[in-house]
């Protein structure tokens, strides 16, 4: 399936409960995913033969400091479509919730614990949310744009 | 005295026959755990009743550091990540990049990095096969499997200049042409190096032990397999057709005839059985690019300062020696990118330690974290 | 008579010249006799393991294609005694909270006892440090107490992989001291005594070996000797890969050579009851029997041989998970070892029957 049959698809299945999809001139389906839709739709990707994303390729998270949000990633992989789809979630910065995919994909379980540690984005059901590189009594999230250490310089970017 | 004693035991509770949990702390520092990898083990007995993996040990921030270094600069990085198969590493990153800053490559740096990659998979195989081996108490094979390594080093020494940490596949190319002599070497090596494997298969597939040791242990269903995020050799052992350079071709995969590696018992020899026949079929590969490789440039023609540009972000995925690794970028307009983030094959391989040798014995705990090939810096990164 | 029977006859007759000229009676110069004999094999029997330690490194280079020690000494046959120089010079660590007394006596119990064994070794026609009657015996009761001090080492340490394989090492040498006994007790049943002197003797008259007819037997006793001496394929308890170094885990310096010392005399007397018993001690080979060498030479040789195969078993196998190798023990080896006895001893009733 190439990315444009994947992107009309998608757009005929959850046009309401996104708030954008689009292709990037990287070849990538994007997925923005309302808050509220976010596990429907992961759920019945995940399920829905059509789709099959079987495999969390990637879980991550991105701090947009200016826009006071961090977006937590999802790479999605289907063995059997054989197509790539990233699903995007939206929080913001000061109170980073969102709920976890661990009960669809069990992969995600440390994914979501290093995001938790390096970026203190709380999925809310998760079932062993604890520090994963970080040492456990460690205060900071090292991998937001304001962190600052007295070993670490943050240059200017 | 006696009669006070034995007074205060009750006879029908069974505190008599109680049993504790006995914790055991394997690692950080222990000669098993390839690196620096925590184990925290409950034991009842012999028995493995729960393994906690606790990580970090290796925890270096490179995804940090890259936030603050330039995309090339970011190269060297790489190396670090997975410093058992770097080349892999080195050209994860560089495709996510080319693929941010949509650059083309020229078809002669395409063939080198796919000769490149292969080798480095041969000679990363050969380190786990050691490795495995030892686990399972062999040391004899670690050496054999060493000597054929230092070949395919030579090789690399010989381009590169470098026997660990290459920095050789750079953004839009490679750094170096190969020397004229280099082709016949490789043949040489390969022609070598193809009869070896033999050798350590018959040292260890069917030696009694051997299958004593991992016939039936480590054992995980496809759908879990998948479902847990293992990749690579690993997942292929369970009989899962996910080889990224049949399913996503990447460089010249899609004109190179070669068979994707599949073993159905989802245990550690299954395992063992996928990586040794990939050794067989790296050589093909390797040896067809070395056909189809023909003069040109080596490197792309690139501007001066590379930007990301701004809100755009590339994911790209690679078949590494230890199973998928992908490569997130995201640019912001800068010479720098704004997210590095590195998915590792280890890291998700490592979280299954403890659903596949709960009810096993300790000894099996080598046994499956030697048949995962993990390694520790691709892990903690 | 045997050359090193003379040798030792004369050496006696010596030292009785001596005794007399100092006025000595009984029982002083037995005293100073049996000082002066436990001197001279403990000074052998060392330097026989440091050669052992030393053919170790070799072979497995072999196996390896390495080169293996060449620096020190010619071949580097001098490389053990600077690792035992440096071993006994070593700084002791000892964990500050061991069980102090246990802890020190562990290393010693493990390898007197084994040390023990070497007395009742026929090395030459008539030729044993301390004949017993009872030899085949003693040597399974003396060389068990092993188990004791290795058990004492992996509890005194007060470290859980020192814990774990002292037990791995309780349960694995009392399973397998069963069919060592059981895949001896054929040629006892033969020859009718267990003084090893004379069934050497036994089968210098009947004229052949019993690795022979009790081939099965000695198969079995040398699986289930590798195992007494904790060798790889049966190493579990100082797995290095699991339990990083097992029972002696905590010991360094002179203590740990100590085990390490053990461990190889058990296998040269593994090896050498293997010899006696089955191979046929000091015998010649019967197309050799011209040469003008001492028995005690074919028994070395013999005994080398052994060694050899029990390296080159050490340099090829992977290692036994711990309830495999008791699965092992008693499921095949123990099954084995009866029906050994129980063929022998239809074979014997056959035999008298007919004469």
């Amino acid at each position: 399936m190439n990315c444009e049959d994947l992107k009309n698809k998608l757009e005929m299945d959850f046009k309401e409960q996104v708030h954008s999809l689009n292709i990037t001139p990287q070849k990538e389906v994007i997925l923005t995913a309302r808050d509220e839709n976010y596990l429907d739709i992961c759920q019945s990707l995940f399920s829905k033969p059509e789709y099959d994303f079987k495999h969390l390729s990637c879980l991550t998270a991105v701090d947009y400091i200016k826009e006071n949000k961090i977006t937590v990633v999802c790479h999605l992989w289907s063995y059997s479509q054989k197509c790539q789809l990233t699903v995007k979630l939206e929080t913001n910065r000061e109170q980073p919730r969102v709920p976890t995919v661990e009960k669809i994909w069990k992969s995600a379980n440390w994914f979501e614990r290093e995001v938790f540690d390096l970026y203190g984005v709380i999925f809310e059901g998760h079932s062993d949310l604890r520090r994963i590189m970080m040492p456990d009594d460690y205060k900071k999230f090292p991998l937001r744009k304001d962190f600052a250490d007295d070993g670490f310089i943050v240059k200017p970017n | 005295m006696t009669d006070l004693l034995l007074s205060q035991i009750d006879i029908n509770s069974n505190s008599l026959t109680e049993t504790d949990e006995y914790i055991v702390n394997l690692g950080p520092q222990h000669p098993a755990t390839h690196g620096v990898l925590r184990l925290v083990v409950k034991l009842d007995g012999e028995v493995v009743k729960e393994t906690m993996p606790v990580l970090g040990y290796l925890h270096r921030s490179i995804e940090k550091i890259c936030e603050n270094r330039t995309y090339p600069q970011c190269i060297t990085y790489t190396d670090r990540v997975d410093y058992a198969s770097a080349m892999s590493a080195n050209l994860a990153y560089a495709m996510a990049a080319e693929k941010l800053l949509n650059i083309e490559i020229p078809p002669r740096a395409q063939w080198l990095r796919m000769i490149f990659v292969e080798l480095q998979r041969i000679a990363s195989h050969l380190l786990w096969l050691g490795a495995f081996a030892g686990d399972l108490g062999a040391f004899t094979p670690f050496l054999y499997g060493l000597r054929e390594r230092e070949r395919v080093l030579d090789l690399f020494e010989m381009t590169c200049g470098q026997r660990l940490t290459y920095n050789y596949i750079r953004i839009g190319g490679v750094m170096i042409d190969v020397l004229p002599e280099f082709v016949e070497k490789c043949r040489l090596f390969l022609d070598y190096f193809f009869k070896k494997v033999d050798e350590y298969e018959e040292l260890l597939t069917y030696n009694p032990i051997f299958l004593e040791r991992t016939k039936g242990v480590g054992f995980i269903t496809p759908e879990e397999a998948i479902n847990w995020g293992l990749a690579g050799p690993s997942l292929r052992g369970s009989g899962v057709s996910c080889d990224i350079r049949k399913q996503q071709p990447y460089l010249f995969y899609d004109q190179i005839d070669f068979k994707e590696e599949i073993s159905y018992g989802g245990d550690c020899w299954s395992r063992y059985k996928v990586r040794m026949n990939e050794m067989r079929q790296c050589v093909s590969i390797i040896r067809q690019c070395l056909d189809h490789m023909g003069p040109g440039a080596v490197e792309a023609k690139l501007p001066p300062v590379l930007k990301g540009p701004n809100g755009q972000e590339a994911y790209s995925r690679i078949e590494s020696s230890r199973g998928e690794m992908g490569v997130y970028l995201v640019g912001n307009g800068t010479p720098k990118p704004w997210k590095c983030k590195f998915r590792c094959a280890s890291f998700n391989n490592l979280s299954v330690i403890d659903k596949l040798t709960r009810g096993w014995k300790v000894a099996d705990i080598m046994a499956v974290l030697g048949s995962l090939d993990i390694i520790i810096p691709e892990v903690d990164r | 008579m045997s050359g090193s029977l003379k040798l030792l006859k004369l050496i006696n007759v010596i030292l009785e010249h001596v005794y007399k000229f100092l006025g000595l009676t009984n029982p002083i110069p037995e005293v100073i006799n049996a000082f002066i004999t436990a001197a001279i094999s403990f000074a052998v029997i060392s330097v026989f393991v440091m050669f052992l330690v030393w053919m170790e490194r070799k072979v497995s280079a072999h196996m390896q294609s390495r080169i293996g020690p060449n620096r020190v000494g010619p071949f580097g046959l001098l490389q053990t005694l600077a690792d035992a120089i440096k071993l006994t010079t070593k700084e002791n660590m000892e964990p500050q909270k061991r069980d102090k007394i246990p802890y020190f006596i562990a290393p010693i119990i493990a390898f007197v006892a084994t040390f023990m064994g070497v007395v009742v070794i026929p090395l030459d026609k008539g030729v044993t440090i301390q004949n017993l009657n009872i030899g085949v015996l003693y040597i399974i009761a003396i060389t068990s107490f092993t188990v004791i001090g290795i058990l004492t080492a992996g509890w005194s340490s007060n470290n859980k992989f020192s814990l774990i394989g002292g037990f791995r090492s309780a349960a694995q040498i009392i399973s397998y001291e069963i069919p060592l006994v059981l895949s001896l007790v054929p040629v006892i049943m033969i020859t009718g005594t267990l003084d090893l002197q004379k069934i050497v003797e036994y089968q210098a008259h009947a004229g052949y070996w019993f690795v022979g007819p009790q081939i099965i037997g000695f198969l079995v006793f040398l699986t289930a000797s590798t195992a007494e001496s904790n060798r790889a394929p049966f190493d579990i308890p100082e797995a290095e890969s699991e339990l990083t170094g097992g029972f002696h885990t905590e010991y360094s310096g002179i203590k740990f050579a100590m085990f390490f010392l053990g461990e190889y005399i058990s296998i040269i007397i593994g090896s050498s009851v293997a010899v006696s018993v089955f191979l046929g001690g000091w015998i010649a080979p019967a197309f050799m029997n011209f040469l003008p060498v001492p028995g005690f030479f074919w028994f070395v040789i013999k005994v080398l041989l052994v060694i050899y195969l029990i390296m080159a078993f050490r340099w090829t196998f992977p290692r036994l998970r711990v309830d495999q190798l008791m699965d092992f023990g008693w499921k095949i080896l123990i099954p084995i070892a009866i029906l050994n006895i129980f063929l022998t001893g239809l074979w014997i009733l056959w035999f008298s029957k007919g004469v």
